[in-house]
Order: C-alpha cells, then sequence, then structure tokens
C-alpha cells in the first residue's frame, strides 16, 4: 500500500542549496515536480540554473523563484503560481528548509564584539520558524495541501543544545518544532502530516555559516556512530520515504535522521574507534 | 519572480525609492534620501539580501556579498547603482 509519487508536485523553501537542494534531487528522481523557493544574488544563478537542469533531465517539471519566503506578498505570489502550475491539485510535498538567521551571542563575549538585537531575534524566528505556519495557512486556504499530504520542516540536535552563536536559530527551532506539533493536530481532519526532521549535523552552506562549525563538525564525525557526517541526500531520501506513507498517522514527531548521532554516548562509537 | 533578470530599466530615483519602500514595507514618505536603512527603517540583513537581489533583478547589475552593507541610504544605494549601470 502506497502513496505513489510519480506526477505529484513538491514545494521547497530554500531551494537552492543544502538539504532543500538535495530533496528536490531525491523527489525529482521519483517523478515529482518541484516548485522551489530561494533567495539568491546572481552569483547563485549558475548553480540554481544548473539544479532545474539537473531536475528536469529526471523528467519532472522544476520551477524556482527567487522571492523572500519571509515575505507575505512574495508568498501569496508564489501560492498563486503554485494552484496554477498543479492545475489545482496542490503539493503532496512542502519542505521547509530555510535557514537565515542571526548568527550572535546574546551577550558580547571574546570575538563577538556585537550582541543580538531584537531585530535580529525577531527576523530569525519569523523565517526559521514562523514562516512555516504562514504559508502552511496560505497552503490550506487556497485548497492546495490535500489529504495525503506530507509537511517537513527542518530542525536540528541545536534545538537542545547550545553553541556560541546559535542562541537566536536554537530558540527558532524549539518554536518550529512546537509549530509542527500544532499544525499536526491542526491538519489531522485534513488527512495531512507534518513532522520535523532532525537531521544530523551536515556540511551544508547554512552550517559554514556558525562560526564556530569546525570544531562542531569535527566532533560530530568523531560522534556518529556510522563514521561519518550526515549528508543533504540522507535527508532527502527520509522525506521520500516517509512521503509514501498513504496514511497521516506518522504525525507530529521530530524524527532524527541523524545515523543514531545524538544517541551515542561520547565518542565510544564513533570513527575515532574504528 | 523567476532566476532570470528582468529588463534592465532606466534608474529613476522616485521609482528607486518606490521599490526600496515596498521591499522594507515601509511609507514611501519614510524613504527620505538621507533616511538610514539600518537605523532609521530597521532594514536587517535578510531585507538588505532582499534590497541586493531586487537590484540586481531589476537594473541588471550585480551585487556582491560585501556591498550589501554599503546600500545604507537612498542616496549612497543611488549612487552605487549608477556606478555599477554605467560599468564603473
Amino acid at each position: 500500500m502506497r502513496n505513489p509519487l510519480p506526477g505529484s508536485w513538491a514545494l521547497v523553501l530554500g531551494a537552492s542549496s543544502g538539504i532543500g537542494a538535495a530533496t528536490a534531487r531525491a523527489l525529482a528522481v521519483e517523478g515529482v515536480n518541484i516548485i522551489g523557493v530561494h533567495l539568491d544574488r546572481t552569483d547563485a544563478g549558475p548553480a540554481v540554473e544548473a539544479l532545474r537542469s539537473e531536475l528536469t533531465a529526471h523528467g519532472a517539471e522544476a520551477h524556482f523563484f527567487n522571492i523572500n519566503a519571509a515575505r507575505a506578498p512574495s508568498r501569496a505570489q508564489v501560492v498563486a503560481r503554485v494552484a496554477d502550475l498543479t492545475g489545482g491539485a496542490g503539493v503532496r510535498v512542502l519542505l521547509h528548509s530555510l535557514a537565515f538567521g542571526s548568527l550572535l551571542p546574546y551577550l558580547p563575549r571574546a570575538g563577538f564584539a556585537e550582541a543580538l538585537t531584537s531585530k535580529q531575534m525577531a527576523m530569525t524566528l519569523d523565517v526559521m520558524a514562523n514562516s512555516l505556519v504562514y504559508w502552511v495557512q496560505d497552503l490550506v486556504r487556497a485548497a492546495l495541501l490535500p489529504p495525503g499530504a506530507k509537511v517537513f520542516a527542518m530542525t536540528s540536535a541545536g534545538v537542545a543544545q547550545t553553541l556560541p552563536s546559535y542562541g537566536a536559530v536554537s530558540a527558532a527551532k524549539a518554536a518550529l518544532e512546537a509549530h509542527v506539533r500544532q499544525l499536526a493536530c491542526e491538519l489531522a481532519p485534513l488527512g495531512v502530516a507534518v513532522n520535523a526532521l532532525r537531521a544530523g549535523t551536515t556540511l551544508t552552506p547554512a552550517l559554514q555559516q556558525i562560526p564556530e562549525h569546525e570544531t562542531f563538525l569535527a566532533q560530530a564525525a568523531s560522534v556518529n556512530p556510522h563514521g561519518r557526517l550526515t549528508e543533504p541526500s540522507d535527508v532527502g531520501e527520509a522525506v521520500v520515504v516517509l512521503s509514501c506513507a498513504p496514511s497521516s498517522w506518522i504525525t507530529g514527531n521530530t524524527i532524527g535522521v541523524d545515523g543514531a548521532e545524538l544517541i551515542s554516548a561520547g565518542t565510544s562509537w564513533g570513527s575515532e574507534q574504528r | 519572480m523567476t532566476i532570470e533578470p528582468e529588463t534592465t530599466a532606466a534608474l529613476d530615483l522616485e521609482e528607486l525609492r518606490t521599490m526600496i519602500a515596498d521591499v522594507i514595507d515601509v511609507d514611501v514618505a519614510e524613504v527620505t534620501d538621507d533616511a538610514t536603512f539600518a537605523d532609521d527603517l530597521e532594514v536587517d540583513s535578510l531585507l538588505a539580501l532582499e534590497l541586493a537581489v531586487q537590484f540586481e533583478n531589476h537594473y541588471g547589475v550585480k551585487v556582491a556579498e560585501d556591498e550589501i552593507a554599503q546600500f545604507t541610504d537612498l542616496r549612497a544605494t543611488h549612487r552605487l547603482l549608477a556606478g555599477k549601470m554605467a560599468g564603473v
């Protein structure tokens, strides 16, 4: 019993790189048409065009919109295009993979002269957490999230762990997981599942923005019992598998996609022991 | 909306003012010639990036990452974009 993917549509928020791009690839391979939202300067144009070509080479349609996904008018424009492109059928998969936030500590410290402002806190929460709610609201209002649809939001172990510059993002991930639980219950009558995916430490452009990412990466690689970091394609695989579920019974969870990185104690399972 | 740049438009100060007001969601009258984006108009890093993307698409110019911070107010933005469009 499967919920077949070929010919369906996915809306990927944060589609131009990292986990969003890898998930778009994995879905396109399964015959899912992609509507990608991203915000990039012209420099990224060739890479985005290459990704679009790669997706269409799998026989899927691929449409990219270079807009700020956190801005209401831009969201409305894309939702209208989703209606057109899908012929009113809506999206089978919505992935929220927006990584744009402020990476400043709450208080100045060595190496960080500037502390987080209220504006930066609000922006980070709005983009990385609250925008999920607004996209779902707009899609449901337009009847573009049909029964069987799956909503995924990218969280991280940073929801319960701290890094010097990750305060606002950690708060955003906590809010995002709360939004996922609330949406799961509110969307249950519609047969739409909502889950947060907690990827393990993954080398993405977003991770590389974190000032202390190098020490963090080295530690994660030594902890992961698979002896490697999580790849963006690992998350793409998880989205494909979970999207095939016919019912909406797997919902309201934070699902680890980390090769057991979070639960492995110390470095006793990691690559250093191999 | 799309990744293809729109047809390059001429650099009209009032059109630029309107575009900026639209992106950062303030009244056009608030975007005076020397209101600072960061302090007076509360432009954060996300809006600054969105402005840069809009300038690139609308005027057919390129904005490097480290140039984004140079768009400090309308006057400076007009000067920088005019320079880029003239190939300076």
